[in-house]
């Protein structure tokens, strides 16, 4: 391939002006002096690409609404809040850097966490030197190595994340009459599902229940029929299952095509809490037992959260997202109402002071009233087990009526009684 | 008496110049530069080694292999297992990761070398995965839940951690360039280069080319392991999905197919501009878009440069010297 001299030549001015363009971007990206300090800046990294690219988006969504009402109350410290944010692509890696550019060269105020235990725990190091405040979203067990004082997580995990969160799944079967004798564990092999199987396999050893069968599954594992069938084949009282969004899809699918024969079934199945999957699998999830962090039950009604979810929803429309955002979406708000709360109540910008007043304290939220362990997790835990009642079609309306899920435990927010068994 | 007189190679004077400048800027904070540029830094850095690596097989050989972050990954986890024991140093850390991924690198070409084309570059990609799935069932090294290191704060004489995990990875990637040079000039990258033109004329010309092919994939194997022991402790948290992720696959073969395959330069031009603008990409679009863009610069090289940015310089400066 030849070119003539003048083509060549204009090429390469063209590649020389592009290359002097794009470090001048670079320069002025990465150099700009911070800007006048009349705003609040809060910072943080996001999964708007990758594997948690739905949740993330959606989390962005509900952290956005957060920031337009406190501006209309009149901000934080008397200034108005304004959001940086950069997407980690789901990818670790992206996480150190991103937060060194949010708090050396983008100057922010406060840094809060991205979602999802792999995302957060790369800038704990960063946070920790710096002593700031960090509050976190849905990261589990996250400060159980580091023990940082200023970390709070708002998933209502609970202080013991790994047994409190298949709590209300025994709790409820242990309280039919006659009790379950025998339990299968299943899960995929990956953080969250192997945590919590570890989780349920504690209390199943405690309660004395006979594990019939304990066995994990490759996260892309396509069909799930010769998995519930093997399960179906040792008939035990009880099935949990740890699983992400794609295998609890399948698994819901399989139980419902082999016909599985069990009392109570579900646990820790990621995924069901979703709008576009609960649409999807429609009447199959009647008398599945799984764990939820809010569902449109009248116990559940705290204030504020009904006011939010309309301005999400109307926000989420044509985005991609999560149109109901139940889910991860009201704490997304609700872990950056807790640090405007302690902004606002200690009149102060201090990290020490902020982050003395978060322990020592209790936060009104969308979410419901919150306080924080010394480990930073729920003081107490909140992991709703509701039951899917009364699903008769696919159409998303159904899922916002009260009643479709149907919060069995904890005592104090039970919304109705388990149907059960789940199939004989 | 007359000092003797010590000829340096403009490649050797450069390298010395870039250790001395990492020094300048880590130990005695030369510039005052940004603790984020060293974190940037250190991923550009990486990909420099990654690169390289790669380009051992693929650009000097012509043997494509997917499972980069295999090797990736053995190495970073091959330093969580040493903290999991003792807590052992990151100068323990790299050796080990290195002659593991070395053994590994070896041992992947005995079983796979037979192949050729696509079936070598499957093999490699279904090793990365068997890799993986050991990975999550071994429970020592965290399995499928992770496993944490805890990184101090401070490293005596460069201060923040980051200068030295930078320092560090700038060393590295020197040693791994030198590495390619070396052989790239030597009798044994000229049986490479024949292997990769023809591999039955090589063998009938007398080029022992399976003991050649063996010495790539366990140099390769070595370097790749080498650029993965410090990751754990970068990020601090370390799962199987995101030490595999085929984001190293991927850009360990784009960056040598951009700046050039064929020679030792190519990959170190490749990873400094694709990773840089990843890096740049990642905190200032912050979209879908810096994927996009990434797509483009690709496409918009195998289009323009399809010998990479050197085969184009040289095309360039080439036809410049025939005009004359």
């Amino acid at each position: 391939m030849f070119m003539k001299s003048s083509e060549k030549s204009g090429l390469r001015g063209w590649l020389k002006r592009s290359l002097a363009m794009a470090i001048l971007a670079g320069a002025v990206a990465l150099g700009a002096p911070a800007q006048a300090n009349d705003t609040i800046k809060i910072g943080f990294s996001m999964a708007l690409t990758g594997g948690l690219a739905g949740a993330g988006k959606g989390a962005l969504i509900a952290m956005q609404v957060w920031a337009e009402d406190t501006n209309a109350a009149g901000g934080l410290l008397g200034k108005q809040v304004e959001l940086i944010y950069y997407d980690d692509q789901t990818n670790p890696a992206n996480v150190p850097g991103i937060y060194t550019k949010l708090l050396d060269i983008d100057d922010v105020d406060f840094v809060v966490s991205g979602y999802g235990t792999n995302l957060i725990a790369p800038a704990m190091p960063i946070v920790m030197q710096r002593g700031l405040v960090f509050p976190s979203l849905f990261g589990l067990a996250v400060n159980e190595k580091f023990n940082y004082p200023n970390y709070f997580q708002i998933m209502p995990a609970g202080p013991e994340p790994l047994t409190d969160w298949s709590k209300g799944f025994y709790t409820v079967a242990m309280a039919q009459d006659p009790p379950p004798k025998t339990i299968a564990l299943v899960g995929a092999d990956a953080e969250f599902a192997k945590n919590a199987v570890k989780g349920a396999r504690i209390q199943a050893e405690e309660l004395g229940l006979e594990i019939v069968y304990d066995e994990s599954y490759h996260p892309k594992t396509p069909d799930f029929t010769p998995i519930v069938n093997a399960i179906q084949a040792r008939n035990p009282d009880m099935v949990f299952v740890g699983s992400y969004p794609p295998d609890s899809v399948g698994m819901v699918k399989a139980a419902t095509e082999v016909g599985l024969k069990t009392k109570i079934f579900g646990g820790g199945m990621v995924g069901l809490q979703f709008a576009s999957i609960m649409t999807a699998l429609g009447p199959k999830l009647n008398g599945i037992v799984n764990y939820d962090f809010w569902v449109p039950e009248p116990t559940l009604k705290f204030e504020g959260v009904e006011a939010f979810l309309a301005k999400y929803q109307k926000a989420a429309e044509g985005q991609g997202v999560d149109p109901l955002g139940y889910y991860l979406q009201p704490y997304a708000y609700a872990y950056l109402q807790v640090l405007g709360q302690a902004i606002n109540a200690t009149n102060s910008a201090d990290h020490a002071v902020i982050g003395e007043y978060i322990r020592n304290n209790s936060f009104d939220t969308v979410v419901g009233n919150v306080s924080f362990a010394p480990n930073g997790e729920w003081a107490k835990t909140r992991v709703l087990m509701v039951q899917y009642q009364g699903i008769e079609d696919n159409e998303l309306a159904t899922f916002t009526k009260a009643g479709t899920r149907v919060v069995l435990y904890p005592a104090e927010w039970k919304s109705g009684d388990v149907n059960y068994p789940y199939a004989e | 008496m007359k000092w003797p007189a010590v000829k340096l190679s403009p490649f050797w004077l450069c390298a010395a110049v870039i250790a001395l400048l990492g020094i300048a800027v880590t130990i005695f904070d030369l510039f005052n530069i940004n603790t984020f540029i060293f974190f940037a830094g250190y991923v550009v850095l990486q990909y420099v080694v990654l690169a390289t690596a790669w380009n051992i097989m693929g650009g000097y050989m012509g043997y494509v292999n997917f499972g980069t972050a295999g090797f990736f990954a053995v190495g970073a986890y091959a330093s969580v297992v040493l903290y999991n024991l003792f807590q052992a140093p990151l100068a323990l850390m790299i050796p080990f990761a290195g002659v593991v991924c070395a053994l590994l690198g070896l041992a992947m070409g005995y079983l796979t070398l037979r192949l050729r084309g696509v079936f070598f570059a499957i093999a490699t990609l279904a090793m990365a995965i068997v890799l993986e799935t050991l990975i999550i069932n071994w429970e020592f090294v965290g399995g499928a839940t992770g496993a944490y290191i805890l990184r101090s704060r401070e490293q005596a004489p460069f201060g923040d951690y980051i200068e030295f995990l930078f320092f560090v990875m700038l060393l590295l990637a020197i040693f791994a360039v030198s590495v390619a040079r070396w052989l790239e000039l030597s009798r044994t990258g000229r049986g490479f280069v024949a292997i990769r033109d023809d591999e039955i004329a090589a063998e009938c010309a007398g080029v022992p080319t399976l003991r050649l092919k063996l010495i790539a994939t366990t140099v390769s194997g070595f370097l790749m392991g080498v650029a993965g022991a410090p990751f754990a402790l970068y990020v601090s948290f370390i799962e199987p999905s995101s030490a595999f992720n085929l984001i190293y696959a991927v850009n360990a073969i784009a960056m040598p197919m951009i700046g050039g395959a064929t020679t030792w330069l190519g990959p170190v031009i490749g990873a400094l501009l694709l990773g840089t603008v990843q890096q740049v990409a990642t905190v200032t679009i912050s979209s879908e878009l810096n994927l996009l863009i990434v797509g483009v610069v690709l496409v918009f090289f195998v289009i323009v440069a399809p010998e990479g940015i050197v085969g184009l310089l040289k095309k360039w400066f080439g036809g410049r010297r025939d005009d004359r």
